[in-house]
């Protein structure tokens, strides 16, 4: 019996190509969504996982008693599986470093020492070589103190390991750029975990054997875990040795999560196999488990931005079922007069939503993937597994799809008696939900919510220490959540009632016009057309508040970006080669603008705060200033203020407050006086107070005049140069990369920064997310729109032909058709614009903490939203003209025979 | 009604042939058929189910082609018309009244007739306005009513006013009383009767009742797709 349902689901569906090929069609679209979706998400959190590990620039950090145990314990540690490398080095302190230079004797006060071993920087990138390199028995400084003592390569400085310790003589190999101070010297507590610390203001890095013989005997060493161990952080107080291992990234596989287990796999077999002779401080652990953090959040952004999407093309399905409703029914009717049991038509609805489910999830799934490798740059990261699982997930989709819209139609006649069946459907009363008042409880709670997590400022949890992580409540997002479905609750209960009021009001009571037969019409049909507005202006309105949100979304990333770097480019050079580097970039093709700045640091009390030396008449014009980066006046005011006097010093609100500084208050600040080689007091005098400043950090920092900073530092010049672009900034950057390599600049792109900006959810991709979703919504869109004409004409087949037989003009009953489609298409963007609008502000709102500085206003992409709106209008253009060119071929005794 | 004076037959079918589908599967619905409607005559076409009556219906108002053979109009071809055309043609004089009615399910009462009036165009004779039509059809105070809250005599009714509203010279019935009552079948068939005495209009009925056809002034008989008998009653 099943092999004759079976061939009889293939036969119906075979016979009625069209039927089958619409439905298929329309249930591909919406897995497809479905599948293009968790192919990004899934792609997306791999691109996390690889961010963070990528982040790290030292995995795993393992004190260790002595430089032997050091020894042993790298080697052991680096035969382990899933370690990439792993190498002894230590830490230590010293007290000063002098150069008898041919300007005198320049002192440098206390730094720290970092040893490694040949090849360390092969694997590892703690610090990078500017020049030279490290040879056994040499030095190599970092660029900061290279410049302090006015060091070269092959000058001979002498290093000081404590006070009244005779100094050793050290040849200079190298300068270097420390990258990663922060952790190198953090205090090494595996049972505390990592602790970054303010580096040292002064690094040497010697040779690990150079320094194991000649600075490590002067100094006591600290032990490897247990209670001498260290939880203070800077500079060390004595020799640190610890094994410095970094994880194979390939070991590293999917989400966050996944990755995190796999790793802390890893790091406790390597543990277990040294019992008792290597804690590691995990800085990689750390740093997964903040994006696992991040990640739950992309996942319910993702789902709060796809989820509704799919949920709406899983509609559209189902609105492409009731245009084949009638003679679905009718079919299903005849099978039960001929016997056929209820098992037989709820078997056959099986089957048949199994074979159309299984070609449109083929169909779909292989639209996902062409959708990903088209609309992401990277192609999605594809393997057979993923092929594989995506195509199950869609077939699996699109069966369950199909056998609600079926199930829907042979509940009905399973219900009705036989003649019912073949005549019509017949409705229950209200649902339960309906009766619960389960809409506008929905809207209650989501208006409470949102009005909750406003009132506490959608307050974002900062973490205190120096790189915040900011902290959501998901519970969040059940406001928008409800939003949606208290909106569509709504929208099904209303059922039109609107618009029979309205057609009342305005139509009168017996029509004789055809504006006033198509609103009578129009009102009546109230269900029918609520039912295409429900579909169309949910899928709009999700248009609309993915758009807004996106586009919100993305300025804010610029912004973040811009202010976390500072301008379109920015090159970072040793101090001294910023003038000259300001003039050689001012005339390189691709420049609109340059200012030069200095990054230096001072000391308010015992606080050491960035302070920013800037040229107030260039730098406006080399970077965007906002008024909110300022309290007390606006952007052009404060560097006007900074103008008035040479001392002038713009402080932070937090200074302010602590030292109870107002405006023309005179600030003495402790400044290293390079000349010198010690810190001086400097006098300073507040003009004003900053919020944010392009490059600056997000805690405590100082803008002053970068000619009077010069002077009282005695730096030789400027170390950064901010750069605008005429054009593309990543050509620019690399252009610039190319002519200033020599000089030893870095050189960052806004885009690079952009992908780069580590704040929580921000650092989330959502270019991939737009464009699929994007271009998804607007085929919808135009699928919805032909969807609804095409279901309105089935369903009012017998009704058009009647109008043709009692010799109504084919103009007269295609007005019934474009008056309709024009009603939902208008009211759905009404809809559409309100509902969308409501449901961006609401995401943007909670996110606002996400985004530094939050967003003034929400951006429009008013590219998106018109093909939004031309892709609907289309729609109704081409299913409309189609549906008019058949109406002239309608076979009117065929139509008016059908009972 | 003033209705202008005609010179021939009202309607003809010519060796009018109607095959529906194709190849094997293919059933001959009317073969052959000659038929000549005249002004103001009422005829009925009786036959089983199946016989070809509502077919040749179709093909007299020009809602058919036929496959083969001609159907004219007023001494025009019909058949040869598209589509536009054709609709054209019906609004200017033909109209039906179905088996079950069809009124336009979003319309009431009025409208249906209101429409179907403007459909027709032209100016309106008093006697045809909605309102009017519907008291003549004793409907009178179910003017404001949908279809859907009509009785099947009452909808019926309706339909009978809705063709009248087009000002017809030639009125279809497709068994107007084959889904009512005997008692309620009567009193519309008395009504149309009536009306086309008053209006003066062809009336051709297509009935498998033989005392409906018995009551028509010509009878045509069909079987098979073919006339097998016709008779003139006195």
């Amino acid at each position: 019996m099943t092999l004759t349902l079976a061939r009889l689901a293939a036969l119906s569906l075979v016979r009625a190509p069209g039927r089958a090929g619409t439905r298929v069609l329309v249930l591909a679209t919406a897995v497809a969504l479905l599948g293009a979706m968790l192919l990004f998400i899934g792609h997306s959190l791999r691109t996390m996982t690889a961010s963070a590990v990528r982040s790290v620039p030292l995995d795993w950090q393992g004190p260790v008693s002595s430089y032997a145990a050091d020894l042993r314990v790298a080697t052991e540690v680096g035969r382990q599986p899933g370690v990439a490398e792993a190498v002894p080095t230590a830490t230590a302190p010293f007290a000063s470093a002098e150069h008898h230079g041919s300007a005198g004797t320049i002192r440098a006060g206390a730094g720290a020492i970092l040893a490694v071993p040949p090849g360390y920087l092969r694997h590892i990138r703690t610090f990078r070589l500017l020049y030279g390199s490290l040879k056994p028995g040499a030095i190599v400084l970092d660029q900061q103190l290279a410049a302090t003592l006015q060091a070269q390569v092959g000058d001979t400085i002498a290093l000081s390991p404590r006070p009244g310790v005779k100094p050793r003589a050290f040849r200079v190999s190298g300068v270097a750029a420390l990258t990663a101070g922060d952790v190198l010297f953090q205090p090494l507590n595996p049972l505390v975990g990592p602790a970054p610390a303010q580096p040292p203001a002064n690094v040497a890095i010697l040779p690990l054997v150079t320094f194991a013989h000649t600075v490590a005997p002067e100094l006591g060493s600290i032990p490897s875990v247990g209670p001498g161990a260290t939880t203070a952080t800077g500079a060390p107080r004595g020799v640190q040795w610890h094994v410095q291992a970094q994880v194979d990234p390939r070991a590293l596989t999917g989400s966050p999560s996944r990755a995190l287990r796999l790793e802390s796999r890893i790091r406790n077999r390597v543990q277990r196999s040294l019992p008792g002779q290597v804690q590691f401080v995990d800085n990689l652990a750390d740093e997964l488990s903040t994006a696992t953090a991040d990640s739950l959040y992309a996942q319910a952004l993702f789902v709060m931005l796809a989820g509704p999407g799919a949920l709406i093309a899983l509609g559209l399905a189902y609105l492409a079922s009731l245009g084949t409703a009638e003679r679905d029914g009718r079919d299903l009717a005849l099978l039960r007069a001929r016997g056929a049991s209820r098992r037989h038509l709820l078997t056959l609805a099986a089957i048949e939503s199994m074979l159309l489910g299984v070609l449109a999830g083929v169909v779909g799934a292989g639209a996902s993937f062409l959708a990903v490798r088209l609309l992401v740059r990277s192609g999605g990261g594809l393997d057979l597994a993923r092929v594989l699982s995506t195509v199950a997930v869609c077939v699996l989709l699109a069966i369950g799809g199909a056998l609600v819209a079926r199930v829907g139609v042979t509940v009905t006649v399973l219900r009705g008696s036989v003649v019912e069946g073949r005549r019509s459907t017949r409705r229950a009363g209200s649902p339960l939900w309906q009766r619960l008042h389960v809409d506008g409880l929905a809207l209650a709670a989501s208006g409470l919510i949102y009005w909750l997590t406003a009132r506490t400022g959608f307050a974002a949890v900062v973490n205190p220490d120096a790189n915040p992580t900011l902290s959501l409540s998901v519970y969040m997002f059940f406001g928008p959540a409800l939003l949606w479905v208290g909106a569509t609750l709504l929208l099904v209960r209303a059922r039109g009632r609107a618009l029979a009021w309205l057609s009342a009001r305005f139509a009168g009571r017996r029509a004789t016009t055809l504006p006033a037969f198509l609103l009578a019409s129009a009102g009546r049909r109230g269900p029918a057309i609520n039912r295409g507005l429900v579909l169309v202006g949910l899928l709009l309105a999700y248009g609309v508040s993915f758009g807004v949100f996106t586009a919100t979304y993305d300025q804010q990333a610029r912004v973040d970006a811009q202010l976390t770097l500072g301008a379109d480019v920015v090159v970072s050079a040793p101090s001294g080669v910023g003038e000259s580097l300001q003039r050689a970039i001012a005339h390189a093709p691709g420049v609109a603008a340059t200012s030069t700045l200095e990054h230096t640091y001072a000391y308010v009390g015992p606080d050491l705060q960035d302070t920013f030396g800037i040229d107030p008449t260039t730098l406006p014009r080399a970077t965007d200033l906002r008024d909110s980066f300022f309290l007390g006046g606006s952007a052009t005011e404060m560097l006007a203020r900074l103008r008035s006097r040479p001392d002038a010093i713009l402080v932070s609100k937090e200074t302010v407050t602590d030292y109870a500084l107002s405006v023309g208050d005179l600030l003495k600040l402790r400044i290293l006086d390079r000349r010198r080689g010690r810190f001086r007091i400097v006098p300073f005098h507040v003009v004003g107070v900053v919020q944010e400043f392009p490059s600056a950090p997000k805690d405590s920092f100082m803008v002053a005049n970068l000619r009077y900073l010069l002077a009282v530092t005695h730096d030789p010049g400027p170390n950064v140069v901010f750069v605008k672009a005429n054009g593309d900034p990543v050509a620019l950057a690399g252009e610039l990369s190319r002519e200033t390599a020599r000089a030893g600049t870095t050189v960052k792109n806004i885009r690079q920064q952009t992908a780069q900006t580590v704040s929580s959810i921000t650092a989330i991709g959502m270019a991939g997310i737009r464009q699929i979703e994007g271009s998804f919504v607007v085929v919808l869109a135009a699928a919805a729109m032909a969807l609804f004409v095409a279901v309105a004409v089935t369903e009012r087949r017998r009704e058009l032909a009647t109008m043709a037989a009692i010799g109504a003009s084919i103009r007269d009953i295609a007005g019934f058709v474009w008056s309709e489609a024009a009603l939902v298409l208008v009211a759905a963007m009404a809809l559409a614009s309100l509902l969308g609008w409501l449901l961006a502000e609401m995401l943007v709102a909670m996110l606002r903490h996400v985004f530094d500085p939050p967003p003034d206003h929400l951006a429009a992409p008013w590219g998106f939203l018109g093909a939004l709106a031309g892709a609907s209008v289309l729609g109704i253009l081409f299913t409309g003209v189609v549906a008019v060119r058949r109406m002239r071929r309608l076979q009117l005794g065929a139509i008016l025979r059908e009972e | 009604m003033t209705q202008p004076s005609l010179q021939g037959p009202l309607a003809a079918c010519k060796q009018v042939t109607v095959v529906y589908g194709r190849g094997e599967a293919s059933v001959t619905a009317l073969a052959g058929i000659d038929l000549v409607i005249e002004p103001e005559e009422s005829v009925a076409l009786w036959g089983r189910s199946g016989s070809g009556k509502t077919t040749l219906l179709h093909v007299l108002g020009g809602l058919l082609e036929p496959t083969t053979g001609v159907v004219e109009w007023q001494g025009r071809p019909l058949s040869t018309l598209d589509a536009v055309a054709r609709g054209r043609m019906r609004a200017a004089g033909i109209a039906y009244v179905f088996q079950s009615a069809n009124l336009l399910p979003h319309f009431t009462a009025f409208e249906n007739v209101a429409f179907a009036a403007r459909a027709a165009g032209g100016e309106l004779d008093r006697r045809l306005e909605p309102l009017a039509l519907l008291e003549l059809v004793g409907l009178g105070g179910k003017a404001d009513s949908l279809p859907s809250e009509l009785s099947g005599g009452e909808a019926q009714r309706a339909a009978i006013a809705r063709a009248l509203a087009q000002r017809p010279r030639l009125l279809l019935c497709d068994e107007p009383t084959g889904h009512l009552d005997t008692d309620t079948g009567d009193r519309i068939l008395a009504l149309i009767e009536a009306l086309q005495r008053e209006v003066g209009f062809a009336l051709v009925i297509a009935t498998h009742d033989a005392d409906v056809a018995a009551r028509l002034g010509r009878e045509v008989e069909l079987h098979d797709g073919r006339i097998v008998r016709e008779e003139v009653h006195a």
